[in-house]
């Protein structure tokens, strides 16, 4: 199945939903809501409430996830907000400033 | 930066709201809200696009319904479903397309011909 790509010069305003796994190098202002995977990659700006099985964080996220099995904050990735996932990883390097709940 | 990279709207997901952006892209899936592109939007023929469209080119082959401005061309495929209203240089209606609306390809008439008949 395709990947959904934002790209990198892509700028959207609005809410992105979703079957296919989801990939933004660009900008989403707004919300995500997608039934797979999301990775936020290295250069990407999101300012969103994040929803999704897996989130991987490489560049910068601002909003409140919810990662349903597993969120990843990658050495680089910069994320303000409420993180909620039965398992969370943060990398040395990752920026991180907000609520964790991984529902213990 | 990398702008030749694919960017996609896969068939079972969907984006409601604003896209704007230098790069090529390709829906396969739904887009509603307003679409302002400095490249080509392809919509696939899985593709359902309800917006205001702004690009340089458009190529569709799927749905798409909304005011229409590309500042190249616009081509609709013999699988395509279009309403509202289409301008372009360049219109290109392939046999088999439908289409209902209005276009306007900026003619410029040939010298003793007024616009407006007579």
């Amino acid at each position: 199945m395709a990947n959904t790509v934002i790209g990198s010069s892509i700028v959207i305003d609005g809410e992105i939903t979703g079957e296919e796994p989801l990939t933004i190098l660009g900008t989403v202002k707004g919300k995500i809501s997608v039934a797979q995977s999301l990775a936020v990659e290295a250069g990407a700006t999101v300012e969103a409430d994040v929803e999704a099985q897996t989130v991987t964080v490489s560049g910068r996220l601002t909003g409140n996830v919810v990662a349903r099995e597993r969120l990843e904050l990658k050495p680089e990735s910069k994320m303000v907000g409420d993180a909620k996932s039965p398992r969370i990883v943060i990398a040395d390097g990752a920026g991180f400033k907000g609520n964790v709940d991984m529902d213990v | 930066m990398a702008s030749d990279e694919p960017c996609l709207i896969a068939s079972k997901s969907a984006v409601r709201g604003q896209i704007s952006g230098k790069q090529d892209l390709i829906v396969e899936g739904r887009v509603e809200g307003r679409i302002g592109l400095e490249s080509h939007l392809t919509i696939e023929e899985s593709g359902s696009v309800e917006a205001d469209m702004d690009v340089a080119q458009v190529t569709v082959k799927g749905e798409a319904r909304g005011d229409v401005v590309a500042a190249r061309s616009a081509v609709l495929h013999a699988t395509a479903r279009v309403a509202g209203k289409l301008r372009a240089p360049q219109i290109i209606i392939e046999d088999g397309a439908k289409f209902s609306g209005t276009i306007e390809m900026e003619v410029e008439l040939p010298a003793g011909i007024k616009a407006g008949g007579a």
